[in-house]
């Protein structure tokens, strides 16, 4: 079982690169920095590499986690810098570190939600805080995997944490930690019941960036 | 990245075609450059990217310290959508910047069925798209690539055509336009100039009249420009740049994978193929020097697949051993090697035995025509026994299933040349069971055929296209004849092989029509998603031109050619001689056997080629 990890960041053009395409620019960056890694076995053997969480295409983040085995030869220190070198713009490694944890108590995803509305933006603050303060809010999502073609989320339930703040007349930001995993909530899910609930309260765009992974204690998951 | 960009991106689909700031992109300095180039390639960019001209010249040109050469492929439908509502004009995918205030505009142009996607492109852009509605103010737009070979259709649209391999005739070309932009040279000087600059075509200074007939009478260039403009090609391989420092897609692209090409040219002389005759003289490269270039290429992407590429790879002499080398630096990798356009009549067992390391795919013979007459008409040197031989090795091999690639309507051909085929995958099958693994089924054998398109600049540029009615009754006769359950046929449409008859010989009156139907909304014509027959016929009766006047006409043996404004150095005399052995089903023998005088021996140094 591989043990080291890459802490990296993927941000501005690399926003747009698809998690299974992140996956080969990564196999092909190792080899590029001539940095050997531990390979599958079987009859087709390839790179091993697994980044956690998948994020959705367009977002932004600084906290994303790559599993993989180094190979005798290359130290840790080494890593970032000489992955860096070889990268696509936007995708830079911040650590290179053995994972101790596992990554099931990678419990939460602390989300910037960048909501551009050139509205009443306290309204629209006010309107989507009562919603994400209830009890219990359950709406409908469209899921491949149910037999229905949908399943019930109820959105409070996975929010654990939630604030407005940079409120301006074009916008307002939502800082909202989401929980990350069996079930996780994706802040676009949570926004477009935002805004279906509240048709007055259009968002012209909305940005995401994950900055923080959290576990079930509130502290930093590495 | 512009807002506007940002806002749109996440509403298309494979939003990282449209973002540029992949591995090894080239990101300038604006302050430090005086030129900016948008090369343009009229499809998407998984097709585009694929292509290695446009990294050889995309090297070459950021080559150049004081040009930026950005990259500008043709959005797909959705990403065109957005952007033509968000009135975001086409950009480069290094700067982001609009293409419309860059310098020039290249297109690379390979295919007849992109050039309404060069329209919409020049469109998108915000640049007029006929050069009669640009001037001084607008980006110069060039073109080149193997449809340039017959320029004429789209001399409504393209400044300046670059005729044959690109490397040092770009490079002049720019030296030119740079001079003009800092002494201010209007358009027209700019032109003039350019127009002498051996290996350009400048089309506003050619006249050219019709007779009643609609044959051309004659065309006359401007004083002091002559006629025809000679294709430019490298005379060393050795010597000339290979992008071993190359872009790595951060998509998946159609060829994913280093590419090294062994050789330019082709020793074969295939009647039909335009390639064979166009890209004469062969020039091969070192074999010593390819197994350095594709390590090194392999090294600077971390590419795990690497092919071969060329007219006919199994006739580069030191096969071999340039795959030797690359496998050993490969195998113990698991990097896979792969080589297309392997002829079925000298592939070899040991070859296929050292690429056995890597994974066995189906093999892919092409010959062509199903009869022994027929491919001698065609000078596709193939016999049975060859083709027998092949596939014993493949199936002896290992290998289970054979693609067999064929083209209907070749001139000459019968409904016993048709049903030739038939009988020809009918003892691939046989073979296969016979030499097989596996004595009973699991062989496969997939033919598939398309229409025969004549080319300009080969034996067959004066024959007439079979029409449409026609090809499909050979296809019926094709199908009907063969049922075998092991046996998978494949048909090529034939509406675009009837277009592209029409603009590879057409003349520059096509203009009007590809206008015509861009306007109409044509775009993405090699997309069947997109193509649609019907919107080009309704341009033609629009414009009053007839399509079959220019597919399915057999020429006059002195008629005037439109693409004969330039030369590929293989003389119209050759041609015709060809032709003339083609009706007779005899063979040329190719040129490492005996020289046939195709005139392309003007490119060597003494006259004489290296075949």
């Amino acid at each position: 079982m591989p043990k080291d990890r890459l802490l990296f960041a993927k941000e501005g053009r690399a926003c747009y690169i698809s998690h299974l395409d992140l996956m080969r620019t990564f196999q092909r960056a190792f080899l590029r920095a001539d940095i050997p890694i531990k390979h599958t076995e079987g009859f087709h053997p390839h790179p091993f590499i697994s980044i956690a969480l998948p994020l959705s295409l367009g977002f932004s983040s600084a906290c994303e986690i790559l599993e993989f085995g180094l190979l005798a030869g290359t130290p840790r220190r080494e890593v970032p810098a000489r992955l860096n070198a070889v990268l696509p713009e936007g995708v830079r490694v911040l650590e290179c570190y053995e994972g101790t944890r596992p990554m099931r108590e990678l419990q939460a995803i602390r989300f910037q939600i960048q909501v551009d509305f050139a509205g009443d933006v306290p309204g629209l603050c006010q309107a989507w805080g009562e919603l994400l303060g209830r009890e219990s809010w359950i709406v409908e999502k469209p899921s491949k995997k149910a037999k229905s073609g949908s399943v019930n989320v109820d959105i409070p339930t996975l929010v654990k944490e939630y604030s407005f703040t940079d409120l301006t007349e074009n916008g307002v930001t939502l800082l909202a930690t989401l929980s990350a995993q069996n079930p996780g909530l994706n802040p676009s899910v949570m926004v477009k019941a935002l805004t279906d609930a509240c048709p007055q309260f259009p968002p012209e765009f909305v940005r995401y960036r994950r900055l923080e992974i959290v576990d079930g204690d509130g502290n930093i998951f590495r | 990245m512009t807002k506007e960009l940002e806002k749109i991106l996440p509403l298309v689909q494979k939003p990282a075609r449209y973002t540029g700031g992949e591995y090894r992109a080239v990101v300038k300095d604006k302050s430090q450059v005086d030129f900016r180039v948008a090369f343009c390639f009229p499809d998407s960019y998984e097709i585009g990217m694929s292509n290695l001209g446009m990294r050889i010249l995309y090297g070459v040109m950021n080559g150049l310290p004081e040009v930026w050469c950005e990259r500008v492929f043709a959005p797909w439908g959705d990403m065109e959508e957005q952007m033509r509502a968000h009135h975001i004009p086409l950009y480069g995918l290094e700067s982001g910047d609009p293409i419309g205030t860059f310098d020039l505009i290249a297109f690379s142009v390979g295919y007849e069925m992109a050039y309404s996607n060069i329209l919409n492109m020049l469109d998108l852009a915000g640049v007029p798209v006929r050069r009669a509605d640009r001037n001084g103010s607008h980006p110069l737009v060039i073109a080149g690539g193997t449809c340039c070979y017959n320029p004429e259709p789209l001399s409504d649209f393209v400044d300046v055509f670059s005729l044959g391999e690109g490397e040092d005739v770009t490079v002049e070309m720019l030296q030119v336009c740079r001079r003009a932009k800092a002494e201010g040279w209007s358009r027209e000087e700019l032109l003039r100039v350019l127009a002498k600059v051996p290996g350009l075509y400048v089309p506003s200074l050619v006249d050219v009249t019709y007779n009643a007939d609609g044959t051309i009478r004659a065309m006359t260039p401007a004083d002091g420009v002559t006629l025809p403009v000679l294709k430019r090609i490298v005379s060393d391989l050795n010597t000339s740049y290979y992008p071993t420092q190359t872009i790595v897609p951060s998509t998946e692209i159609v060829h994913d994978r280093v590419m090294l090409e062994v050789f330019r040219g082709c020793i074969r002389g295939c009647r039909f193929c335009q390639a064979g005759y166009a890209y004469r003289p062969v020039r091969a490269k070192d074999p010593e020097l390819l197994v350095q270039q594709g390590i090194a290429a392999c090294k600077d992407s971390g590419y795990q697949e690497m092919t071969l590429s060329s007219l006919s790879t199994s006739d580069y002499r030191p096969l071999e051993a340039l795959c030797d080398g690359l496998l050993d630096y490969c195998a113990p990798r698991d990097i896979s090697l792969s080589l297309p356009s392997l002829r079925a009549d000298n592939f070899s067992m040991g070859l296929m035995q050292r690429l056995q390391a890597g994974r066995k795919s189906g093999l892919t013979f092409a010959p062509e025509a199903g009869t022994q007459r027929l491919r001698d008409a065609i000078n596709k040197n193939v016999t049975e026994e060859d083709l027998k031989q092949s596939c014993r090795t493949a199936f002896s091999g290992g290998w289970s299933s054979v693609k067999l690639y064929f083209m209907l309507g070749l001139p000459t051909e019968t409904d016993e040349d048709v049903l030739g085929i038939a009988d020809l995958a009918k003892k691939v099958l046989a073979w296969g069971r016979e030499y097989g693994p596996h004595q009973r089924g699991g062989v496969r054998v997939t033919v598939s055929t398309a229409c025969f398109v004549p080319k300009p600049h080969t034996a067959f540029q004066w024959e007439a296209q079979v029409d449409m009615d026609e090809y499909m009754r050979r296809v019926t006769l094709l199908r009907e004849n063969m049922r075998e359950r092991n046996i998978t046929y494949n048909w090529h449409d034939p509406d675009t092989s009837f277009l592209e008859a029409v603009f590879s010989r057409g003349d520059r009156r096509l203009g009007a029509v590809i206008w015509e139907a861009w306007k109409n909304g044509a775009k993405f014509d090699a997309w069947s998603e997109y193509f649609d027959l019907q919107r080009w016929l309704d341009a033609f009766a629009a414009c009053g031109l007839d399509p079959h006047f220019y597919a399915n006409r057999e020429r006059g043996r002195e008629e005037i050619f439109p693409w004969e404004v330039t030369s590929t150095g293989v003389s119209r005399a050759f041609l015709a001689r060809e032709r003339e052995q083609a009706y007779r089903a005899v063979i040329t023998p190719d040129c490492r056997k005996q020289c046939s005088g195709c005139g392309a021996n003007q490119f060597c140094p003494g006259g004489v080629c290296d075949a």
